[in-house]
């Protein structure tokens, strides 16, 4: 609790912003849902033949998983706000569409003929006995809708549209941190009980108030969430930067626009912490983001989709350099020195207890010990399965298991040797040493900046500037620098800038 | 008023609920609408305020052709309370009868005075009512507001559709009175259907007899009763017939040795006791001969109800009445014949007496 309480306060202003953000983005797309779903719901009452196959579809939509639906958005609308909107709208059609639908459909036949019969005509019927008739199930469908929608807009956070999802993210990236997760998740519980009672209110009052005030109300508040988002549309930056998530593609962006602004005009924005790799890709691809660092191992694998021709750090940049370029048409730059590449870790006490200096050393006690791997680890030929291979293991035990939960089951005791990567920060906070790959069985996964072809023919001095970073950054000086951001809360850019300056690269 | 000319309506699964319909409903009358279940009542009624429109034939309000009016104006000017009431549950009860005279812009205090008004009309003080919800009134008091929703903008026809019937016995019997003693005020032209034949002659000048979409019989209630024009009509009617609705033709008797023909009276051949008809060669009615002494007698034509003759009979020491048609004698009635008929009507079921 106490732990919850510092993580609290040292991140207040980060907490604000993003339930800010997080409500503007869910009351946005709750609004639009409301705007598209309730006249449809309306117009479809009207034409009941069509009306059970548009529901159906949209119920359909309703059972693709929010993640997929964003990545699918993200080559038409790129990342950040409009695709999460649209998701998110998309999300919240079905419940207010069904009730708009069954409300006005289950208003008694005796009253809309009394209400045709006393000649009221098609649209005083509809908004003076219809519709005040159905609205606690058009509302209850509207409620539904927005706590769909404010859990779901904690997905976002992967596009960078921002919101409480990034505490999460965060939080799911640090290692699982229960207090950061926490920060965001509580939020935006409270936030969905604060929304819902706000349209109990609005419905009380629209029944006194009758359906043309409700209207209005409406409107304003159309008109109040969505005036700083269009004042914020304004500027637009001559480069965006994307980086993945975590801290070291972070602290590189940093870099990247700390080193761009001071030798050009140009003026860059930034967007850390996209989800998954293959968000990061299409933004790069669709234009909503110019560069992002990427390492040229996921390069080949990933992207490519091919293997890694050598284990030879030079000749696997260059293997990924080609490749990109002729199938994507894109330019990689020069890679940093820092190798990110799996490898396998265990306590200090365990390696000096069974003096494990090697994967190979791990052979003598394989029948004791349990591994915590990932998934994606355990299944691959640079993972597990070449372990196997090359240095013959036969482990007893294997425990499969999400990335942010090995550390804590490594600490723990649950398991003895976890797959991690070579420059994350943990490994320092728990003093983990990582076993040496004599065989060179983990390809080099070395970091170096992505970018469109077009892009650097526009700005062609871009390449001498992010090249200075060539060759630079240690496995241990970034290993240090992911520590000061993720354990010391030390600001990205102020890791950067310090580093940049001590490298001078940047003056004092 | 209201002009049906061979009107039809064939519902689009074939079902032909009104069939060549043609009917006048007169300025100022309640022309009750009855007949089984499935007749087409309510198609008939509906069809008047457009609700439903003809398949062939016309319809006409004061000589003009509904289809003429605009359909909503012709709404306002035509009252409708439906059997399920269907008072808006989202309003209040001023707001529900103000409704039409909003739609008609009626001004807010007009609006105002007319819904007290028409509250006050029927027994529910404004003060108490007009602010309360249609769920916190009985179904009486509700149903009492839907008349009066449909006379708020003071229209000229008002059209019932069993309005009634869901009611229980006392609050309809109360709501059937207070029709009665609006329609005296206020004489609007009112189309009411219903099932039920005691409702149908209590409330219309004019009852219309339906079945399978057609007229079987237009009539006052009164010829329907005394002349149905076929076994349907009877039936319908049934025990709704009361013993003293009888014509008096049907009870008497025509008994020989109670008539003395003219000639026998002049040569004074009869009896000096008891009462006889007298009757010429022609059987033409001449007069009453009581104990020996003539005279000309109380008289009763052969249509007239029982209950009617009563009325004629009493105060009357006459023992015997010439039943008469066109002036002949085709019956005599005693008291007898009366107390026989009222017996014969009667029956005892559980040990209670019904006629
Ligand atoms: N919308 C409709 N579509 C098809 N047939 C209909 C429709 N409405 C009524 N009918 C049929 O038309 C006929 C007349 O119906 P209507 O409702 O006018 O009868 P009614 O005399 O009012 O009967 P009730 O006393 O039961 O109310 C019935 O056979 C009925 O089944
Ligand atoms: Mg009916």
């Amino acid at each position: 609790m106490n732990e919850f309480i510092t993580v609290f306060q040292k991140r207040q202003n980060m907490l604000l912003e993003t339930t800010l953000e997080h409500l503007q983005i869910s009351m946005i797309s709750l609004i639009i849902a409301v705007i598209l779903a309730v006249p449809l719901g309306l117009i479809l009452t009207r034409y009941p033949k069509v009306a059970e196959p548009i529901i159906g579809v949209s119920a359909v939509m309703q059972t693709i998983p929010s993640l997929a639906v964003l990545a699918f958005l993200i080559p038409f609308f790129g990342i950040g706000t409009t695709p999460a909107i649209i998701a998110l709208v998309l999300y919240g059609l079905l419940p207010i569409l069904r009730n708009t639908y069954t409300g006005i459909n289950e208003v008694n036949p005796a009253l809309t003929e009394a209400a045709t019969g006393m000649g009221m005509n098609s649209l005083k019927r509809l908004t003076k006995v219809e519709l005040p008739i159905a609205m606690p199930v058009i509302m209850a469908g509207i409620r539904t809708s927005m706590v769909l929608i404010v859990g779901t807009t904690t997905i976002a956070a992967l596009i960078g549209a921002g919101g409480l999802g990034e505490i999460i993210l965060l939080g799911l990236d640090r290692g699982a941190d229960i207090n950061l997760i926490l920060l965001g998740a509580i939020p935006a519980a409270l936030l969905a009980i604060l929304l819902d009672f706000i349209l109990k209110i609005l419905e009380k009052f629209s029944k006194k108030a009758g359906i043309k005030s409700f209207i209005l109300t409406f409107l304003i508040a159309i008109f109040i969430i969505a005036t700083p988002f269009i004042w914020n549309g304004n500027k637009q930056p001559d480069l965006v930067i994307g980086g993945k998530m975590g801290s070291e593609p972070e602290l590189l962006i940093n870099m990247y626009k700390l080193l761009i602004e001071e030798e050009t005009d140009l003026t860059v924005s930034l967007e850390p912490n996209l989800g998954k790799t293959a968000f990061v890709f299409s933004a790069l691809q669709e234009g909503s983001i110019d560069i992002f660092p990427e390492f040229t191992g996921t390069a080949i694998v990933t992207h490519m989709e091919d293997q890694a021709e050598s284990n030879e750090a030079r000749e696997v940049y260059e293997q990924a350099r080609q490749g990109m370029k002729d199938e994507f048409d894109m330019e990689f730059l020069q890679p940093m020195a820092f190798n990110n590449t799996y490898a396998v870790a265990t306590t200090k006490e365990m390696a000096d207890q069974y003096d494990l200096r090697e994967i190979g050393d791990l052979k003598r006690i394989e029948n004791e010990i349990t591994a915590g791997f990932t998934l994606e680890f355990n299944d691959r030929y640079d993972g597990y399965v070449g372990m196997q291979d090359v240095y013959n293991l036969e482990i007893a035990d294997i425990k499969t298991m999400e990335p942010g939960i090995r550390q804590s089951a490594l600490t723990n005791g649950e398991v003895d040797i976890i797959d991690a990567y070579a420059t994350d920060s943990y490994m320092i906070e728990l003093d983990l040493v990582t076993l040496d790959d004599p065989e060179n069985l983990f390809p080099p996964y070395q970091g170096a900046p992505l970018m469109r072809t077009d892009t650097l023919e526009t700005y062609p001095e871009l390449e001498a500037i992010l090249n200075q970073l060539s060759g630079k950054i240690t496995d241990e000086e970034m290993r240090q620098m992911n520590y000061k951001v993720d354990y010391d809360d030390e600001s990205p850019n102020e890791v950067a800038r310090t580093y940049l300056e001590n490298e001078g690269l940047l003056p004092n | 008023m209201i002009e049906f000319k061979n009107v039809t309506k064939l519902y689009e699964d074939g079902t032909e609920a009104v069939k060549e319909f043609s009917l006048e409903v007169r300025r100022g009358e309640t022309l009750t609408l009855i007949g089984p279940s499935g007749c087409g009542k309510t198609t008939t009624m509906k069809m008047i305020n457009r609700l439903i429109d003809p398949t062939s034939g016309a319809i006409y309000i004061n000589g003009k052709n509904i289809k003429d009016y605009n359909i909503h104006e012709l709404r306002w000017n035509i009252g409708y309370v439906l059997q399920q009431i269907a008072l808006f549950p989202h309003l209040t009860i001023e707001e529900n009868v103000s409704i039409v005279p909003e739609m008609k812009k009626w001004s807010k205090k007009e609006t105002l005075t007319r819904s007290n008004e028409l509250l006050e009309m029927v027994g529910l003080d404004p003060a108490i009512y007009k602010n309360r919800m249609p769920s916190e009134l009985s179904g009486g008091q509700q149903q009492r507001i839907g008349v009066i929703r449909a006379l708020a903008a003071d229209p000229d026809i008002i059209l019932m559709d069993e309005p009634f019937s869901a009611l229980d016995p006392i609050s309809r019997e109360l709501l059937q009175n207070d029709i009665q003693k609006l329609q005296k005020e206020i004489k609007k032209t009112i189309v009411f259907v219903t099932h039920d034949i005691e409702e149908a002659i209590k409330l219309g000048d004019r009852i219309c007899l339906m079945e399978e979409g057609r007229i079987i019989q237009l009539d006052e209630p009164k010829h329907l009763i005394m002349n149905p024009s076929n076994e349907l009509v009877k039936n319908f009617i049934g025990n709704q017939k009361s013993p003293w609705q009888t014509t008096v033709g049907s009870i008497s008797t025509y008994k020989k040795d109670l008539i003395l023909s003219a000639e026998n009276l002049n040569g004074a051949n009869y009896r000096q006791q008891g009462s006889f008809v007298i009757v010429d060669k022609n059987n033409v009615f001449q007069g009453i001969l009581m104990n020996g002494k003539v005279m000309k007698g109380q008289r009763i034509e052969h249509d007239m109800s029982l209950y009617d003759a009563a009325e004629c009979l009493n105060g009357s020491d006459q023992a015997l009445f010439p039943v008469l048609e066109e002036e002949k004698l085709v019956g005599i009635l005693s008291y007898q014949n009366i107390v026989e008929h009222l017996r014969s009507t009667a029956t005892k079921e559980n040990g209670v007496i019904k006629t």
